[in-house]
């Protein structure tokens, strides 16, 4: 059982605070010999795999590393470009890391007011009337628990598709919120937290809920 | 679901030979109406593509295979299942080109060719096109673009028919009106 | 439990198909619009998941649920589209959308040579066909009016 993240976004669209609990990606580094047997392509500016699986490398994880040296975006740290470098038969047998990339910063911000949007969206268009945006959805991955309070901010947790008691968590993170950011005087509204006192509190309830879920199971 | 049951013993078996021949008539009146074997190789590879677009659904429908991330995988499902379902054949699979793109399908008998000896002079004729339209449609429409040709035909001579699969590129999703 | 409605795409994003059953509220765009808005809306949806997901996604989207209806998604390896609205109650509906397209879609569709394939079902037969299934479920049950 784990939680993996929480994101909680601001009435806006705007992530104001953001936590990777457990996140342990997959990686796989395997030595390949010429010609590569994996079709790559450039999306959202890195090298991802698109086409061909073998020994964990999957459709979707991206170039991390060559021959030890790490990537960032389309080049290697050395300012090698990845997919030219990858081209040339005289650099095999040649060592690659792959994996799901972490997200960076700009991306998250960016899923943020995507989720946003999205969680307008299914309101628009319910059966039913008065229904409220999306608060659950489930992948075979992960399910991600959204609460909206009545102010606006939205409280998103994803977790392992079996993780139990995450209401209570998110009615926990909502009390952390409001005594350790909203009380802070020095904490204006709408803006990121950057309290370590909520931290703190943040990771503990955390914790607190991944034990509960899992005692139940 | 209920479905498979249903599968199972569905009566309305259509002959071989009937399909056969109706094959062969339909390539012959082919050749009559272009007198081109360019052009009815076209032809065919456009049939069979118009067929391989809903056959692919057909076969998702029956096989519940799920989506193969790997050539190796997809060349597994078309000759052990998808030949099987629709041909009754197994072709073998072989001739992997070293980056793992590029695959042939060895055909020992082939059912469209049942009774056919090819008339002089039709040396560039692919009596069996159909088929590779049939792939390419199929596996265009599981985002896959595909190129497929034959490169080897018994009818002319050759010990074995061969037909290779090329992989060109991963087709993506359509992108919703107005965003991109 | 109920069914509210159901929509087909095809992997361009055309609406195939709609039909509604105990749909109570419209979003008051016309029905193209709605189209758009629904297909748009699951684009996302998938794109959303595989960028956040922490493993390697499979199927991807499965569900979502917000305080009052529950949709539903299933997509063939073909990018066949099928979304399905039910109230909260009703549990996993995979195998009634799978139903739906091997039995119902390649079925009456894909088989009839007519249809041109991503245009909208104008079969009268499939419409009936759809129609008494969805009626059949065991989670079908119109609230009294």
């Amino acid at each position: 059982m784990a939680i993996y993240s929480v994101y909680i976004i601001n009435k806006a669209g705007g992530l104001i605070y953001q936590h990777d609990h457990n996140a342990s990606r997959p990686e796989v580094e395997k030595t390949f010999s010429y010609p590569l047997e994996l079709v790559l392509k450039i999306f959202d500016d890195k090298i991802v795999v698109a086409f061909g699986e073998r020994d964990g490398i999957k459709v979707g994880h991206s170039v991390l590393a060559v021959n030890g040296v790490a990537s960032e975006g389309r080049f290697l740290k050395d300012g090698r470009d990845i997919l030219e470098t990858l081209a040339m038969e005289e650099n095999y047998p040649i060592s690659i890391k792959f994996g799901r990339p972490k997200l960076t910063t700009n991306e998250k911000i960016m899923l943020a007011s995507m989720f946003h949007s999205l969680f307008a969206i299914g309101c628009q268009l319910s059966p039913e009337p008065r229904s409220s945006g999306i608060e659950m959805l489930e992948t075979d991955t992960f399910k991600l628990h959204c609460d909206q309070t009545m102010t606006g901010i939205k409280f998103v947790v994803i977790t392992d598709p079996r993780q139990m008691a995450v209401d209570g968590l998110l009615k926990k993170l909502y009390e952390v919120y409001s005594d350790f950011a909203l009380k802070n005087p020095f904490y204006s509204l709408d803006m990121p937290i950057r309290c370590e006192l909520f931290d703190e509190n943040l990771k503990i309830a955390i914790e607190q809920a991944e034990r509960m879920g899992s005692a139940g199971v | 679901m209920s479905r498979q049951a249903a599968r199972t013993g569905d009566p309305r078996k259509v002959n071989g030979e009937l399909f056969t021949l109706t094959y062969g008539a339909l390539v012959a009146q082919l050749m009559k109406d272009y007198e081109n074997d360019d052009e009815v190789n076209k032809q065919l590879e456009k049939m069979g593509y118009n067929i391989g677009v809903r056959i692919i659904e057909d076969f998702l429908a029956r096989a519940n295979s799920g989506r193969c991330n790997d050539f190796r995988d997809v060349a597994d499902v078309i000759s052990k299942v998808a030949f099987k379902m629709y041909l009754g054949i197994t072709p073998v699979v072989s001739n992997w080109s070293p980056a793992g793109d590029e695959f042939s399908l060895l055909l020992e008998n082939n059912p469209l060719t049942d009774f056919v000896e090819l008339p002089e002079g039709h040396d560039s004729l692919n009596y069996s096109n159909i088929l590779c339209g049939v792939l390419k449609g199929a596996l265009e429409m599981i985002q896959m673009d595909v190129d497929v040709k034959f490169v080897q035909d018994h009818l002319k001579g050759d010990n074995i028919t061969e037909v290779r699969l090329k992989f060109i590129k991963r087709l993506e999703d359509a992108v919703p009106v107005g965003e991109d | 439990m109920t069914v509210y409605d159901f929509y087909l795409f095809d992997r361009n994003g055309n609406c195939l198909y709609y039909a509604e059953w105990n749909r109570r509220k419209q979003p008051g765009i016309s029905k193209d619009e709605e189209f758009k808005l629904m297909y748009g809306m699951i684009f996302s949806i998938k794109s959303f998941i595989n960028r956040i997901s922490p493993k390697d996604v499979q199927d991807g989207f499965l569900n979502f649920r917000t305080s009052k209806y529950k949709l539903h998604f299933y997509e063939t390896p073909s990018g066949l589209k099928l979304v399905m609205n039910t109230d909260l109650n009703v549990g996993n509906v995979r195998d009634v959308l799978q139903h739906v397209f091997s039995s119902l879609y390649v079925e009456h569709v894909v088989k009839n040579p007519l249809t041109e394939l991503g245009e909208t079902i104008t079969s009268e037969l499939f419409r009936s066909k759809m129609d008494e299934y969805v009626r059949g479920l065991p989670f079908f049950a119109p609230k009294a009016s």
